[in-house]
């Protein structure tokens, strides 16, 4: 009976660390220091995150590719500890126990609302590669040495597909298909609008529905909005990491949302309140405060996200725009080596894109199937703890 | 100059206004374009031959009117379309060549005299993939509107054109090869969007494209068309996404008709939408058969991780025992589907990623079927079943055990993989898998091969019958238990021989175990309640000294008639409702009890006088006796009331 052994093992571990720790002291002690380093990692891991030492925050600035990554290691991390201190807990009887009762499966609907995130975070990583293949072709073309019409005409066109699919903002993505019925393929006249729409329709035909009237930020909501600290004085118990692990869950989500292009964002900026008195959370709501003025700046105008290599492409994008529309060929001398520098940086984000977003993506599916196998692990013991305090016989 | 290119082709038009009646004169233009056109070639050569590249021949007028009958070709068309003269389409790609060839030679670009005429060539190619980019979305989506109009001009048009083909450009390209348009015969009932001509100029353009340096621009207009238009295809067929969250808080009802959906679906996707996606692709870009499997990985990808999403989803729900058989078949579904994701898109992540939701699926599927053990073990009731009939739990039991056993290899694959990832799990706690090591020796003739899931479904047999036994002691009456047990016996055996799967895996010497326990109780039975009885009709006591004493006769008499009578009304009321055992037992009772009877009358019956003494005595006559025998186990409690009254 393989369900049941996979029962017997995993509590038999688990039960080899009780008698263990019963061995070794025989109280709390124990609990108590894995409570402590726990918080102390999370806050190391966040101090980490915030204020990175000198030679890593010139390449990994905010809200990068790399630095993504390792907001997501960061998660993987917290929860493996998390899981440690929730299973090797002695007292599993108090699972079923006030306020765990309640707080447990409130952690695991945040759990699952954040695999639905994890789903759409990952298909924003595709159409941030979807911009990449754009400004991939308009490297291509602008690198060609020398310049001439063609190629510039040919880089134009690509970063005006750049642009227009990063100006959607998350409302247009969802009422797409009327965009897309109603579009005009008249080629003479309006050429300009009908070329507009559909760059912009091919752009969202790429991102992926979670589901119809899904929001990202509501969801976000949805996973704070019960999130409360456990008050001081209290005896918090395993209450304690779970509001830290939730509060990591709720921020790393958070983070992500905000960077990659997401469905449905609007009001991602009033984010949930950490308690300023806990310590692991300091770099958290530094963090937290950093990223929603980002936030709070470019939701007017509608972007694909906060990703710093985003925002660069953005702003490049722009100005080779603004010398594609003035380019007279041969083109002067001095203005073709702003530009190749400017190329040259544009090449080096697609550089970083190739070879950041792959992994990214595959973290984002690692973060997925952890938080699946947790949920399983959580929710085991969460029945075998009410079957051992609810006799049926 | 074009002051905003990205316009697309429209951005030209001023440069050719005035020359436009020379398109509309074709004749002179066809002429006269030959003409330009073996004057440029001639150049194209002087060109290639020419080692010092500060230094080119002359540039002849040809090139100059060969660029501006170029633009005017473009221009043609602005009111007409792509495909819609052959000729057209030749020329113009006559001129594409010439181009092409003309800006590959930029190494020439560092003397004036070639400046120019460089400049503009590149200029008219942008404008040339412009065009055709332009053409080859419209074509794409053309079948999103014109569904219904295809095929409708010269269904002859032969695939393999004359015309120049840009893919020799490739000849000895490595890309070349592999891929071939085998589907020419077949491609326009593949794919009835769209027309074999649209598919015929999709594939001239992309060849075009993609030598002439715009794969990127062709691959993405390709790819996310068609992505949308396999979206709406889904949608049509009623498939749309559902969010996790939303799946954990669906009714079973609910979820049970999108699991349906989505097997359907699934199935249709892999059968007939994406085969035909892939012939479209290989078809299209017949000249790259890499490009047209990077394509096709990409959409494929694309759909099957959204109905991957999906399995997942269903794999998280809380467990029910209902849900074991929807389960199964989406894991099939899934099973069933990865070899063809293997041979089509050879994409290891797709591949893994399939592997990781049927796993899931699978793991729900053990977990599931384990709990089926909890139930069992978790039915304490203390109120026994009525007339010793068939217990609801072992009804269910084997009711749910028979219709998963139609599963049943899908199940041994599910268990053996769950072995495996335990064995791989847990190899530091071995000692707490226990049952997992009880390996029934597989030796013993009549024993089946033991696999996880045979262990799993012996466990839960020997749970009911455990259950069964307590459950038997319920009842005071220890014929009635043994009725019970019977019941319950012959039902499970009767369900057991009725499904092959089970029959086999539970085996032959299993089988025989279990007859043998029910001859034990029939036994049983039939000790407790006849032997009694039978004892009335013992000779002796009866007679003293050679001499019948009437007293003690009368005494037995009215003793077996009224402890039948007691049987009768008892045993009637009790069910055997498996007709075979029924009357096995009424054959056997009869057996045990008439002959004894039948004799005892014929011994005893003369020494009571006729009349009203024998009336009063001898109440039944071995018919009787035999006809009321097959009254019992009728479940009649009328029969009871009208013997009451």
């Amino acid at each position: 009976m393989p369900a049941t052994d996979q029962q017997a093992s995993f509590l038999g571990r688990i039960s080899i660390r009780r008698n263990q720790v019963i061995s070794v002291d025989g109280n709390n002690d124990q609990e108590l220091e894995d409570l402590e380093l726990f918080q102390k990692h999370v806050a190391d891991r966040f101090a980490d995150l915030l204020s990175p030492p000198e030679e890593v925050a010139s390449t990994e600035p905010l809200l990068s590719i790399s630095w993504l990554r390792k907001l997501v290691d960061v998660f993987l991390c917290c929860e493996a500890e998390f899981k440690a201190v929730l299973i090797m807990c002695r007292e599993h009887s108090q699972i079923c126990k006030p306020p765990l009762d309640r707080l447990i499966p409130e952690l695991m609907d945040r759990a699952v609302k954040a695999l639905d995130i994890c789903n759409a975070v990952s298909s924003g990583v595709d159409s941030v590669r979807q911009c990449q293949k754009f400004a991939e072709i308009a490297v291509s073309a602008l690198e060609q040495k020398p310049m001439d019409d063609g190629q510039v005409k040919r880089a134009r066109k690509a970063l005006n597909s750049l642009l227009t699919a990063m100006t959607i903002d998350d409302k247009e993505n969802r009422d797409f298909k009327g965009a897309e019925r109603t579009r005009s393929f008249g080629r003479r006249g309006n050429t300009n609008s009908a070329n507009k729409e559909r760059a912009v329709g091919n752009f969202r035909s790429l991102s992926m529905i979670v589901a119809k009237n899904w929001s990202a930020s509501k969801q976000i909501q949805a996973m704070s909005s019960n999130l409360v600290a456990p008050r001081g004085g209290e005896p918090t118990g395993l209450a304690l990491p779970v509001y830290i692990m939730s509060s990591v869950m709720v921020f790393v989500m958070w983070a992500l949302v905000a960077a990659m292009p997401c469905q449905e964002r609007s009001g991602l900026a009033t984010h949930f309140q950490i308690p300023r008195q806990l310590t692991w959370a300091h770099s958290m709501i530094g963090l937290q405060e950093k990223i929603g003025e980002e936030w709070k700046k470019k939701e007017k105008k509608g972007s694909v996200g906060l990703l710093e290599e985003m925002q660069k492409m953005e702003k490049l994008a722009l100005s080779l725009i603004e010398f594609a529309d003035g380019f007279q060929f041969p083109g002067d001398t001095e203005k073709m080596e702003e530009v190749a520098s400017q190329v040259a940086e544009l090449a080096e984000i697609c550089g970083k894109m190739e070879e950041g977003l792959v992994p990214l993506q595959t973290q984002i599916r690692e973060v997925f199937h952890r938080i699946v196998r947790s949920r399983a692990e959580i929710l085991e013991v969460l029945e075998h703890a009410a079957k051992i305090s609810q006799p049926t016989t | 100059m074009d002051q905003n290119p990205a316009h697309g082709f429209a951005g030209h038009e001023p440069d050719h206004a005035e020359e436009k009646n020379l398109v509309e004169a074709s004749p002179v233009t066809e002429l006269s374009l030959s003409q330009v056109l073996e004057d440029v070639d001639r150049f194209l050569e002087r060109l290639s031959e020419t080692k010092d590249k500060s230094n080119p021949p002359a540039v002849p007028n040809s090139v100059e009117l060969f660029l501006k009958m170029a633009q005017e070709k473009i221009a043609y068309y602005d009111s007409n379309r792509f495909g819609h003269s052959k000729e057209e389409d030749l020329s113009f790609f006559e001129c594409l060549i010439r181009i092409s060839r003309l800006t590959s030679f930029s190494e020439f670009n560092s003397n004036p005299i070639m400046a120019v005429p460089l400049n503009r060539s590149s200029n008219v190619l942008h404008l040339s993939m412009s065009l055709l980019d332009g053409e080859f979305r419209t074509i794409l989506e053309s079948r999103i509107r014109n569904h219904n109009q295809n095929n409708s001009s010269d269904s002859k048009t032969p695939y393999a054109s004359k015309q120049p083909s840009f893919g020799s450009h490739h000849q000895d390209n490595s890309d070349r090869g592999g891929v071939q348009p085998e589907a020419e015969t077949t491609i326009g009932e593949e794919f009835p969007a769209y027309s074999k001509e649209s598919i015929c100029n999709m594939n001239k353009i992309a060849t075009a494209m993609i030598s002439l340096g715009y794969e990127r621009e062709c691959c993405m207009a390709y790819n996310m068309i068609r992505k949308t238009a396999f979206n709406s295809e889904l949608d049509k067929l009623g498939f749309t996404n559902t969010s996790i969250e939303d799946v954990q808080r669906m009714q079973w009802e609910t979820l049970e008709g999108e699991i349906s959906a989505w097997i359907d679906v699934l199935k249709h996707c892999y059968s007939v939408l994406l085969p035909g996606e892939l012939k479209l692709c290989n078809f299209v870009f017949s000249e790259y058969p890499s490009v047209s499997q990077r394509l096709f990985n990409d959409l494929a990808s694309s759909i099957t991780v959204m109905f991957l999403n999906f399995a997942e989803a269903v794999a998280m729900t809380k467990q029910s025992a209902e849900k074991l058989f929807k389960f199964l078949d989406m894991y099939e579904t899934l099973r069933d589907m990865i070899p063809t994701i293997d041979s089509t898109t050879h994409s290891r992540d797709l591949k893994g990623e399939t592997f990781t939701a049927k796993r899931l699926l699978g793991e729900a599927a053990v977990s599931i079927f384990c709990d089926l053990e909890d139930s069992i073990r978790r039915d304490h009731s203390r109120t026994p079943v009525p007339s010793g009939a068939v217990h609801p739990l072992t009804r269910y039991t084997m009711n749910y055990l028979k219709y998963a056993c139609e599963y049943k290899n899908t199940l041994e694959q599910v268990f053996q993989q769950h072995q495996k990832m335990e064995e791989g799990n847990a190899n530091a706690g071995k000692c707490n898998q226990p049952d997992a090591e009880i390996t029934e020796g597989a030796d013993e003739d009549g024993n089946p091969k033991t696999s996880p899931f045979s262990v799993q479904l012996k466990t839960i047999m020997d749970l009911l019958d455990e259950n069964l036994e307590m459950k038997s002691k319920l009842y005071r009456d220890p014929a009635l238990r043994y009725v019970f047990l019977m019941n319950n016996g012959r039902y499970i055996l009767q369900k057991i021989k009725g499904s092959t799967e089970i029959n086999d895996t539970m085996g032959a010497k299993w089988c025989r175990k279990r007859s043998t326990d029910l001859r034990q109780y029939h036994k049983g039975y039939t000790r407790e309640t006849w032997s009694r009885l039978l004892q009335c009709l013992s000779h002796e006591g009866l007679q003293v000294n050679g001499k019948v004493v009437k007293p003690v006769l009368k005494e037995r008499f009215k003793m077996f008639n009224s402890m039948f009578d007691e049987i009768h009304k008892t045993q009637s009321t009790w069910v055997v409702s498996d007709e075979q055992l029924q009357s096995e037992l009424r054959v056997s009772v009869s057996a045990v009890v008439i002959p004894a009877y039948r004799s005892f009358l014929g011994r005893f019956q003369q020494y009571f006088s006729a009349g009203r003494q024998t009336e009063k005595y001898v109440k039944y006559q071995a018919e009787d006796i035999e006809n009321l025998i097959e009254e019992l186990f009728d479940g009649n409690s009328n029969s009871l009331a009208r013997r009451r009254s």
